[in-house]
């Protein structure tokens, strides 16, 4: 039985969509707020006072970044916190209003727009949004278009100015027949922060959804940008922090932590782009030699650091398992997909059948993966399919 | 040919090292998870996917097929409402050993034979020699007591390898086969009640009880229980009446909702020199030289008794004990045994 696997045999991770490592430097940025500066931001004072101009500091810098003002920042425990506080809060103050959003949109957008009245918009085999179904679905009862930046699960970017100029197209027109329902644009930015330019008016988005979790941050931190003039309900009350969106007393630990993270994403961001690029597409052009292997998702547009295969005839977490034992760690489609358990509804609106997408793993690197590590993944994954 | 053989695998350490001693054997196995219960109880999540992923990834890394079954209607039916129903009329049914006869040596043994298997296999702690059902060599987790109403034609053709080993051989060779089950707790209890309280269980079943008298002896009311439900015979503990010597419950009357208790712990309620026994099944014929020389047990783990069975009919039958026998409870089963052989038993009255 060959299962020999030596406690000192190296581990390979590929799977940095899921969660990544905390960088060391952001680490330290947090530690003080956690033992001696533990005071509470908004207590009167001057220890206090001290920790909230670091927040506020923190505020400042993501705005830089955004391209945004710093009131427009509000701090969450992340992206579902995010994307719950945005789509809740503008679906709640128009309640007789309807929402759209991309059909391959994560589950902590799709979970919370299923309370309203809600469509989706179709995407293309390749999981690229079909901009007619958009313009056709927007009616005149829309407030809220929800459309991720990048999908997690295969890798599409999304186009995000052409989404905002069709919702731009919509507001004059509102403007022009007296109808006074704002739409509001929602993206999901979970996932781009490592390898995309995240400045608000180029994307033309009024909500955008940020998380530490996946930017080499603390779990369980992030941000959600508001542009001045979008008016949310709160879904979280209390203190009244966070202009009154989002109360509960600051953890500034993790917002130093954020700010700091998205900082070094952003600095690393030009050359982590082409150095994933460079190894994902050297790795994709070698899977692809084997017939059995197939590509889901887009070739153009796709993140830098996402490749998910289709491998025939061969069950994804059986692999997963086997490829564990190597010491490698990939990710199936959706995190969740035991038998009777739904498939990945994302390959599921890309087209992919449920055999296929139960033959499906996703593999996503990032700052510590070399090409080596991919090599090694290769090889195994030839030995083993 | 190697013959085929399908291990029910649960996730557990037991279940595991069944399928690796069977591959190292030289056996063609296949791995089978049967998904029998999958709700949570609120407080409780119930753990199924958790287990079924263990036993996945042990097929993955032992490089068997893997297959599931799902049997959680017939479960469903034919253990858990057998269970609740017993409950309600005041007996204390065992589902471990209906889950055994109806579903491991039935349903899925007739599954896996439809699906081209030769034999079945699984992680019981007996041992199998041609079709007869013997002790396990670690006696301290001899489990034939839970066997004994599985079909002789499905015993026949059912290995169980780690019934000859010790538990603690079982953990080291589940490490020796780098199996990621090596160090999983044990499950406790009923089986798919995990880790709730029959208890709670019940309660979320049947709702919340109508709570009732706890009276002695001399007919004196002792004080108020939860419902009769939860109490079973020989049970000491939860009275909740507190002061002086120890309380055991010796009896209820489901329709008047009482519980009858004694501090009297050699009290002839607690203690029997006989009992009658219905649902007979036997893994074997017996002779009449046999059926005055068995040995009997009468809950899991408890030490063998020397008994005569006096049959009344083909189901039911009167248990003579040579040494009398504290706290029998409706619903449990009483188990033979002939020279270490597990011969049968039945359902206490």
């Amino acid at each position: 039985m060959n299962t020999t696997r030596l406690s000192s045999m190296k581990t390979i991770y590929l799977d940095y969509a899921a969660a990544t490592p905390l960088d060391k430097s952001v680490l330290e940025h947090m530690l003080p707020f956690l033992t001696e500066d533990f005071y509470n931001p908004n207590a009167n004072y001057l220890k206090a006072n001290q920790v909230k101009s670091k927040v506020n500091q923190a505020r400042k810098d993501i705005a830089i970044i955004l391209g945004s003002r710093s009131n427009e920042i509000i701090f969450t425990t992340g992206g579902t916190e995010g994307n719950n506080i945005a789509i809740k809060g503008v679906m709640e103050n128009f309640p007789e209003s309807n929402m759209l959003y991309a059909a391959t949109e994560h589950d902590a957008v799709i979970s919370p727009a299923k309370n309203y009245s809600h469509k989706e918009i179709k995407v293309s085999e390749k999981g690229i949004l079909d901009l007619d179904d958009l313009k056709n679905k927007i009616d005149e009862n829309t407030v809220l278009v929800s459309v991720m930046y990048v999908n997690n699960e295969i890798g599409v970017i999304n186009k995000l100015k052409d989404v905002a100029e069709i919702i731009n197209k919509v507001r004059e027109d509102r403007a022009k027949n007296n109808n006074p329902l704002p739409l509001y644009l929602h993206s999901d930015a979970s996932q781009a922060p490592n390898l995309l330019s995240l400045i608000v008016d180029r994307l033309g988005v009024d909500l955008m959804t940020l998380n530490g979790g996946k930017i080499y941050g603390p779990k369980q931190s992030g941000a959600l940008y508001i542009r001045t003039g979008t008016k949310l309900k709160p879904i979280i009350e209390g203190g009244g922090q966070e202009d009154g969106i989002r109360s509960g007393t600051l953890n500034p630990a993790n917002i130093i932590g954020f700010a700091e993270s998205l900082k070094l994403a952003n600095d690393l961001r030009k050359s982590e782009e082409k150095r994933l690029h460079n190894l994902t597409s050297n790795l994709i052009d070698k899977l692809l030699n084997n017939s059995k292997i197939s590509l889901n998702g887009p070739t153009k547009n796709r993140a830098m650091n996402n490749i998910n295969i289709c491998i025939d005839g061969v069950d994804n977490e059986t692999l997963i398992y086997k490829l564990d034992q190597k010491g490698i760690m990939v990710a199936s489609g959706s995190a969740c997909s035991a038998s009777d358990q739904e498939p990945s509804h994302v390959l599921r609106a890309i087209g992919l059948s449920d055999e296929k997408s139960r033959e499906s793993i996703r593999i996503s690197i990032g700052r510590n993966t070399t090409k080596e590590d991919l090599e090694y993944f290769y090889e195994t994954l030839m030995e083993l399919i | 040919m190697k013959k085929k053989v399908y291990v029910g695998l649960s996730g557990g350490v037991d279940s595991s090292v069944t399928a690796a001693l069977l591959k190292e054997q030289g056996y063609d196995v296949t791995g089978v998870y049967m998904k029998n219960w999958s709700q949570d109880i609120p407080g409780f999540e119930c753990p199924w996917l958790e287990d079924y992923q263990d036993a996945k990834r042990v097929a993955a890394i032992l490089d068997i097929p893997f297959k599931m079954y799902d049997f959680e209607k017939e479960y469903r039916s034919l253990v858990v409402d057998y269970m609740l129903d017993g409950y309600k009329n005041g007996i204390t049914p065992n589902p471990d050993i209906m889950c055994n006869q109806e579903i491991k040596f039935k349903l899925f043994f007739e599954a896996a034979m439809n699906d081209g298997a030769d034999l079945i296999a699984t992680g019981h702690y007996a041992r199998i020699k041609d079709g007869k059902l013997l002790n396990a060599v670690d006696t301290n987790k001899d489990q034939t007591y839970f066997l004994y109403r599985a079909s002789r034609e499905s015993l026949k053709k059912t290995l169980m390898p780690i019934g000859e080993y010790h538990k603690k051989d079982v953990r080291e060779l589940a490490k020796k086969f780098n199996l990621p089950t090596a160090t999983k707790k044990d499950s406790q209890g009923i089986c798919f009640v995990g880790k709730v309280g029959i208890k709670e269980f019940l309660t979320h079943e049947l709702g919340k009880q109508k709570p009732g008298n706890i009276v002695d002896e001399n007919g004196k009311v002792l004080g108020e229980h939860e419902g009769a439900i939860y109490y079973t015979i020989g049970q000491r503990h939860g009275l909740n009446i507190g002061g002086g010597l120890p309380y055991y419950v010796v009896g209820k009357d489901m329709k008047k909702n009482e519980v009858y208790v004694t501090t009297n712990i050699s009290s002839d309620k607690l203690w029997k020199d006989e009992f009658e026994l219905s649902k007979l099944y036997f893994l074997e014929d017996l002779n009449d030289e046999d059926l005055k020389n068995l040995e009997v047990r009468t809950r899991y783990r408890a030490d063998l008794v020397d008994c005569e069975l006096v049959k009344e009919n083909e189901d039911d039958g009167k248990v003579i004990l040579k040494e009398s026998i504290k706290a029998l409870t409706a619903g449990q089963s009483a188990v033979f045994y002939l020279n270490n052989q597990c011969v049968g038993g039945g359902i206490v009255i």
